[in-house]
């Protein structure tokens, strides 16, 4: 289904990330592992963060890199058993119930979104940090513990689906300090991401693959 | 194996007083396997219990060893199919003798290929779930399909081989028709479904510097060849010798020949796959020859795969001298097998080191103890299920009967 398509029952969601408003302090990170109770090595959100230039001439660059949710995307088209698929609103999401486990889709990443669940846990510095997971895909798995997944599958970002159901943003759009995330239904043309969508400051990472990224950033 | 004690010709080696008789080196081989086996297995054991976490693997750099070792076993298998096809399928009967172990050191290697890539899934519980699921756009749900086919194929093909060397086939011009057109069919099945089509998994990735490409999978078949061929010359004269007979000399020369073309072509080929990128001066490409040429393992680059997988054993089998001698010729392509690993370790782990967007971290890979020693037991159990098999069924031929076969056959096929 395409962005705009006549008819599209689904909204289609979009992020914007203005970098001339992101001051590179993490709190995006930081909402995202709170959120989803991510386990150590994995993180769905990270922050880019880069010094261009020699001394003098030095410029600092922040790019938050959340999942891409690309229209045509690598990952998906790798997986072995389509455990791993575009939802109706464009969002690329796995069925943890179905993952081998393989990897392939880490490999075929072109931002690094994606991440293996090794079965690491922070229950040794925080207590019952077992007990409570989030439900990643809109699935409960329940507790974290044995082999149970989500741990020997890849893990990614959702644009926080299990919040989208309860008309919340993402938690990074949410808790961003500068207000840099924009978050909203693309096909929608008149919404606030379609028109930053318009902007001449707009452009995507990585743009000549042909992912056609479904987060846009304004330089 | 032992049997061969009581071959015509026992005096070939003469043996020395003290030295190692071949029924000593049959309990010395068992036991050795024996041993990597239960080490394997207790690593098997710790794989199981703590999962992935077990190996030096990250989310950065997410395939190691284990899937190294896969594609090297898929190239062996491939290889050794291909080689045998030349008995088979174009009756070049000098290489009859090494037909039928061509055909078994496929099927095993195959097997141990699945084996190694089972241990690497993160749900190894679901290994059957990609012949459940099918996603057409995913080679690597294309290769399992295909690798099923071809051990079905390999396999009928050995037992009509078999049958015809023990004289059981009713009609010994029809079995080696059925030959022909099971080894036919194989022909494109290893190269393009089996060989080139693992190949294929890696070029399709645009993300990585040095996957994406086609000339990807055509390297993968050569480099299959090359294995497949130095694997055989290894298994014949390793053989032979532990059974107290000589190497046909005129066979391992054939594979000399066979081998030096297929590491020229090679050779040829990863020149072109460094030299285009290079000259393009692609950055993604760039930055994993970097890895691979200046990086902290550039000894496996130059020592492992250049010089000692490739350069001295081309050298050794161009020598007339060096290549007329079988001991020689066993020995490039011992290191022709080495050399091959270290390409599989340079395929999977430099493109998976560089960050792949600018700001990410690197990553950083040598195999765990877990790993490799998993990885030794996976090979050893290949070993022993291959010398176990060709105990019981006829794969290796004696002396005496080999060439009077050998001879009868090409009659045949003159016919």
């Amino acid at each position: 289904m395409g962005v705009g398509d006549e008819g599209s029952a689904s909204p289609q969601w979009g992020m914007v990330i203005d970098l001339a408003k992101c001051v590179g302090c993490d709190s995006c990170t930081v909402a995202c592992k709170v959120e989803n109770r991510t386990p150590p090595g994995v993180s769905y959100n990270v922050v880019l963060e880069e010094e261009v230039g020699t001394f003098p001439n030095v410029r600092h660059v922040n790019i938050p890199r959340p999942c891409m949710q690309c229209e045509k995307a690598p990952c998906v088209a790798v997986c072995p058993v389509s455990a791993t698929y575009q939802r109706e609103d464009g969002i690329v999401v796995i069925d943890a119930d179905r993952c081998i486990g393989c990897r392939y889709c880490i490999t075929a990443c072109p931002y690094g979104a994606r991440s293996f669940d090794f079965g690491e846990s922070y229950e040794g510095e925080m207590q019952g940090a077992n007990a409570v997971t989030a439900p990643d895909y809109g699935k409960q798995h329940g507790a974290r513990r044995g082999s149970q997944a989500p741990i020997g599958t890849v893990r990614k970002c959702t644009f926080c689906a299990h919040r989208l159901e309860r008309g919340e943003e993402p938690a990074c759009v949410e808790t961003c300090i500068g207000d840099a995330r924009y978050f909203g239904d693309i096909a929608d043309p008149k919404s606030l991401v379609s028109l930053l969508n318009a902007s001449p400051r707009a452009f995507h990472l990585k743009e000549e693959l042909g992912t056609r990224p479904r987060v846009t950033y304004l330089r | 194996m032992t049997t061969t004690l009581t071959s015509s010709r026992p005096a070939t080696t003469p043996a020395k007083s003290g030295r190692v008789t071949p029924a000593r080196t049959r309990v010395l081989w068992y036991g050795f396997l024996g041993l990597l086996i239960v080490a394997g297995g207790i690593a098997f054991f710790f794989r199981m219990t703590q999962g992935l976490a077990v190996t030096n693997l990250s989310s950065t750099t997410p395939w190691g060893a284990w899937v190294a070792f896969y594609i090297f076993f898929v190239g062996l298998s491939a290889g050794a199919f291909l080689l045998s096809s030349l008995v088979y399928v174009f009756g070049m009967y000098q290489f009859e003798r090494i037909g039928r172990a061509a055909l078994l050191s496929a099927i095993v290697s195959m097997g141990v290929a699945l084996a190694f890539i089972a241990v690497d899934l993160g749900r190894i519980d679901r290994s059957a779930l990609p012949l459940v699921f099918f996603h057409w756009t995913s080679p690597l749900s294309w290769e399992v399909r295909f690798y099923i086919v071809y051990i079905i194929l390999l396999s009928a093909e050995l037992a009509i081989a078999i049958r015809l060397h023990k004289g059981l086939s009713k009609s010994s011009v029809r079995a080696q028709r059925r030959l022909r057109i099971l080894g036919t069919i194989g022909i494109p099945l290893a190269i393009f479904g089996v060989h080139g089509g693992t190949g294929t998994i890696f070029a399709v990735l645009k993300a990585r510097g040095m996957w994406f490409g086609g000339l990807f999978p055509v390297i993968f078949v050569v480099s299959a060849m090359v294995s497949g061929t130095a694997l055989l010359a290894v298994i014949h004269y390793a053989q032979s010798r532990g059974s107290g007979r000589r190497p046909d000399a005129g066979l391992m020369k054939g594979l000399a020949t066979v081998l030096a073309g297929v590491l020229c072509v090679d050779l040829g080929l990863m020149f072109y796959e460094f030299i285009v990128p290079l000259l393009a001066f692609q950055p993604h490409d760039g930055d994993v020859i970097r890895v691979m040429t200046l990086g902290p393992m550039w000894w496996s680059f130059w020592i492992i795969q250049l010089l000692a997988g490739m350069i001295i054993p081309l050298v050794v089998l161009l020598t007339p001298r060096l290549r007329a001698r079988p001991g020689m010729v066993a020995a490039a392509a011992v290191l022709v097998v080495v050399g091959i690993v270290g390409v599989r370790f340079n395929i999977v782990v430099p493109p998976l080191i560089p960050g792949v967007i600018d700001g990410l971290p690197a990553g950083h890979y040598l195999p765990s103890l877990v790993e490799w020693v998993l990885s030794l037991g996976l090979i050893a159990g290949g070993a022993a299920a291959y010398s176990l098999i060709s105990e019981l069924l006829p794969i290796h031929d004696h002396d005496d009967g080999a060439e009077a076969e050998a001879s009868e056959l090409s009659k045949e096929a003159s016919a």
